[in-house]
């Protein structure tokens, strides 16, 4: 094998409603430039094999494991990170009804919930169990993180109801 | 009571807090080890010339490298840092690189050349044991034996009306904290160094580390909180030994962090035990003689199998008092990974044998499984498990009516519509020691500071991996001195800045902030009383703590800042050891906790699988300090539990590991918990109690395994003796008795 450098290439990057300019080689993951490049760590990694869910942003709208998408392909789409989400009410939740421990897995966890929430802002009991099984948690027993959910969902219906 | 939101919830749900394996330092370097391929194996020569020449490559080190001892173990350092002329499984660390980039230094790793001449692997404790077989430590292949007699074993099994024998076998679990092990190592300029790696000890981290690096403590700052998830698993060191030598090699900091195949392959795991119980019980349901042995696989290194052995030891005959006990267990070493501490540190295993051993006895002598618990189980009085005096307190009765009430109630329901579907209900109990137990170092400590800038600061050499002992320090804190939580502000993990607290293990860290408070809050409020008195010119008497500051008449008088200002801090210390029993008996515990477990669960007849719908349980853990905290550690605690008992096995076949990722490695996801999952706090104590409440980190994990199993049993009749409970082992079973064609059912309708 020849120890020839690879070349970097510059991407321009749309994240968090900030454009952006980086330097990545074609193989890099998401994951480790949002983490390396632009420092926002709170994307983590799990098992870099799509499994566990901690590296999970949104991509356009839709929740996507960081660690299975290339830099590469993400092009001028809009990503969010948790570093991004300011003020949504998933967060809030999150904290009030106790649904992390660790904390680790939770950007994700958050990510995806707000992303469900946003595709689909009254989801029944069974789609929230869908949505969230691609994110795992070794802390919680999961109820309150589905709490955290139902509890934003209440809070939206009795604003909708009062306004 | 409002629920208390965690100090740390913001940070967490924002993206801002930083894990210690999300640091960056300007010039660092990534840090990788090379671990060995083989099991078992003699090192015949080591190159590294071609790893160094790869441009982009800083350090590569092998054992020539380690200046001081090269070994590490909490209790025994038996486990080289780098191997010289042996590995023993396939996790030991044979070299380590440190380069620009994670690619470069894993392409090194490639480039180094190692030579080994394959030994014979001892893949089971069974082979260990083997006479002839090849001794993988200078004393042999047993890393400890331990026992406990008491009563006439012989002449009790004599007046048995019933003797059940059974072997249970349980799995290697995997701790799976979501976190894998890493952090930074920084070298400062002074020649010290600063090690931000998660750990369950910051101090005992630090004391290895000058050990192995031949520096004086002084010298080395550990920061080992926050962790992504420990639950025992980085109690042991990881790869600090590495990071701290590549850093100081090179002079630049040097991050590792281990991907999930490279913590599978070096990180403990719980220990895999065989289990052999001989129990008996007369006419009138009384338990008489208990006889168990127990083997556990250790693996290849000591850490702290022998503690956990004891541990299995104390708690086999649980909460139920047996006039005869006779317990033998041998912890082996094999060349099966590394076996250690985990969450229930051998009380998982010996419970899960023991309450299958209950249920199956009961059903000999034809008593219902409840009434035969309360007729053995142990009162206030009793003496502990070893004979020892424990802390009174009514714990496992209180447990055991708790959860019999809802057994009683959950019970009837085993009933199915589903033709194709059982349902049935189990119920576990059992009692669990907090603290290292008696005859070991167990020192703890605290300290309260008025800062100069009015804050109040309580700080404990204790870490958050996730449990929540922020929470738990804010609300002890708070309500101890009557001040606001906005007046304080909490110090952990660090060993520049707190004091040495011992390990944040064994259940102790609540525990241990509570007797720290008790010992704090008497002379910090007289000195801050003091100061106010002189301050306002007011007497003492009339002045008191509140939120803010100093009250008067239900006025604050002078806030905290002024309190300090213009004054040297205000600062006092407690130094003292985790209780433990009067009676002088090695390992043995004193501050019990107590739990009593239901479990119902929906058997599949056409599939084996099985669904565990409803999980109560009961717990005697003395008051609660916070509500929600403690709900989430029973919770989570339960819910690893049930991975345990359906689930998880790290699979290894001739010492090489199968399991490699979370794709091969199932943990419980949403929807494998149940529906149903309730926690009852019975937090009654006898008045005379001082001992505050009690840890429950470990407690929500220990009986549920033998209440699904028992709820196994129930619904399909068949009895469980190895875990993880697998699908084809239920349709076995269940075909064997032609329980699919309603012989074995009253409510398949007829077929």
């Amino acid at each position: 094998m020849s120890e020839k450098k690879s070349k970097k290439v510059t991407i321009d990057m749309n994240i968090n409603g900030e454009k952006v300019e980086t330097d990545i080689l074609a193989a890099d993951l998401l994951l480790d430039v949002i983490r390396n490049n632009l420092g926002l760590t709170g994307a983590k990694p799990g098992c870099l094999n799509g499994d566990c869910g901690a590296c999970t942003v949104i991509i356009n709208q839709k929740p996507m494991k960081s660690c299975l998408t290339l830099a590469i392909e993400v092009g001028d789409k809009e990503i969010t990170t948790i570093e991004g989400l300011l003020h949504s009410p998933v967060q809030k939740a999150f904290v009030d009804e106790f649904a992390f421990q660790c904390g680790y897995c939770t950007p994700g966890f958050i990510l995806n919930s707000h992303a469900l929430l946003m595709n689909d802002p009254n989801p029944n009991k069974e789609k929230i169990t869908e949505w969230l099984s691609s994110n795992i948690c070794r802390c919680t027993g999961y109820k309150e993180i589905e709490n955290a959910i139902q509890a934003v969902m209440t809070k939206t219906h009795n604003k909708n109801d009062s306004d | 009571m409002a629920k208390k939101i965690r100090p740390d919830g913001k940070e967490k749900v924002t993206g801002r807090l930083k894990y210690l394996t999300d640091l960056a330092f300007s010039n660092m370097l990534y840090g990788k080890i090379l671990r060995s391929p083989y099991p078992h194996a003699r090192i015949l020569s080591i190159s590294t010339d071609k790893a160094r020449q790869l441009p982009g490559v800083q350090a590569v080190i092998t054992h020539k490298d380690v200046p001081g001892l090269n070994g590490f173990g909490i209790v025994t350092p038996d486990q080289p840092v780098l191997c010289k002329d042996i590995v023993r499984y396939v996790g030991d660390a044979v070299a380590a690189v440190a380069a620009d980039s994670v690619e470069t230094a894993t392409r090194a790793l490639e480039l180094i050349h190692v030579q080994y001449a394959p030994l014979p692997v001892l893949d089971s404790p069974e082979k260990a044991l083997e006479e002839g077989a090849p001794l993988l430590h200078p004393n042999g292949n047993v890393l400890h034996r331990a026992g406990f007699q008491k009563g006439d074993i012989e002449s009790e099994f004599a007046k048995c009306a019933a003797i059940v024998e059974e072997t249970y076998h349980v799995p290697r679990q995997l701790h799976a904290y979501m976190e894998t092990e890493g952090g930074v190592i920084v070298p400062e300029k002074d020649g010290s160094l600063t090690v931000y790696v998660g750990t369950q000890h910051g101090f005992k981290d630090r004391f290895q580390l000058a050990r192995i690096l031949g520096m004086p403590e002084e010298h080395i700052r550990v920061v080992s909180s926050p962790m992504g998830g420990s639950f025992g698993g980085k109690d042991e060191l990881n790869i600090q030994p590495y990071g701290a030598l590549l850093a100081l090699s090179t002079g630049k900091p040097v991050k590792i962090h281990q991907t999930r195949q490279e913590s599978i392959r070096s990180s403990i795991k719980r220990h895999p035990m065989k289990i052999t119980m001989k129990t008996g019980i007369d006419q009138d349901g009384r338990l008489r003689a208990h006889q168990t042995t127990i083997v556990a696989d250790t693996g290849a290194y000591a850490t702290l199998g022998p503690a956990i052995l004891d541990f299995a030891v104390e708690h086999t005959s649980g909460p139920y008092m047996i006039p005869a006990v006779d317990t033998k267990g041998i912890s082996v070493f094999t060349n099966n990974g590394v076996s250690g501490e985990f969450r229930g540190f051998g009380g998982n295993q010996v419970t899960f044998a023991l309450e299958g051993q209950i249920d199956r006895l009961a059903a000999a002598i034809g008593m219902d499984s409840v009434e035969m618990r309360r007729l053995n189980i142990r009162r206030e009085h009793d003496l502990g498990p070893l004979g020892q005096q424990i802390a009174e307190t009514n714990g496992a009765l209180d447990v055991l009516q708790s959860a019999a009430a809802v057994y009683a109630e959950k019970k009837p329901s085993s009933q199915n519509q589903d033709r194709w579907k059982r349902t049935g209900t189990g119920m576990a109990i059992t009692m669990h020691g907090g603290g290292l137990g008696f005859g070991r170092m167990d020192p703890a400590g605290g300290r309260l500071s008025l800062k100069e800038d009015g804050k109040i600061e309580i700080s404990f050499g204790f870490e958050e991996a996730g449990q929540g002992i922020l929470a738990v320090i804010e609300t002890i804190t708070t309500e101890q001195l009557g001040c606001a939580k906005e007046d304080i502000s909490i110090m952990i993990g660090d060993t520049s800045l707190v004091p040495s607290s011992g390990s944040t293990t064994a259940s102790r860290g609540t525990s241990m902030v509570w007797h720290s408070l008790q010992r704090l809050k008497k002379p910090f409020l007289q000195k801050l009383l003091t100061r106010a008195a002189r301050k306002t010119g007011t007497k003492e008497g009339q002045l008191s703590i509140g939120p803010g500051g100093i009250w008067e008449n239900g006025e604050c008088r002078l806030s905290f800042r002024e309190l300090a200002s213009e004054q040297a801090p205000i600062v006092i210390s407690t130094q003292f050891d985790f209780p433990v029993s009067p009676d002088p008996i090695d390992s043995a515990h004193f501050l019990y906790t107590y739990s009593g477990v239901v479990a119902q669960v929906e058997v599949d007849l056409l599939t084996g699988r099985i669904n565990v719908t409803e999980l109560h349980q009961s717990l005697s853990a003395g008051p609660v300090v916070n509500e929600m905290g403690y709900l989430g550690q029973i919770e989570g605690g339960g819910v690893m539990a049930l991975g345990y008992t359906l689930m998880e096995d790290v699979i290894m076949a001739d010492g090489h590991y199968v399991t490699e990722n979370l794709d091969s490695y199932l943990i419980p996801g949403i929807k494998d918990v149940p529906f149903n999952l309730q926690v009852k706090a019975v937090e009654s104590l006898p008045a005379e109690d001082d001992y505050g409440p009690r840890g429950v980190g470990e407690i929500g994990t220990i009986a549920v395994a033998p209440a699904i199993a028992n709820a196994i049993y129930d619904a399909v009749g068949l009895r469980v003796s190895q875990l993880p409970v697998k699908p084809e082992t239920v349709l076995k079973s269940t075909e064997e008795r032609g329980v699919l064609h309603g012989s074995q059912s009253s409510n398949s309708g007829g077929n």
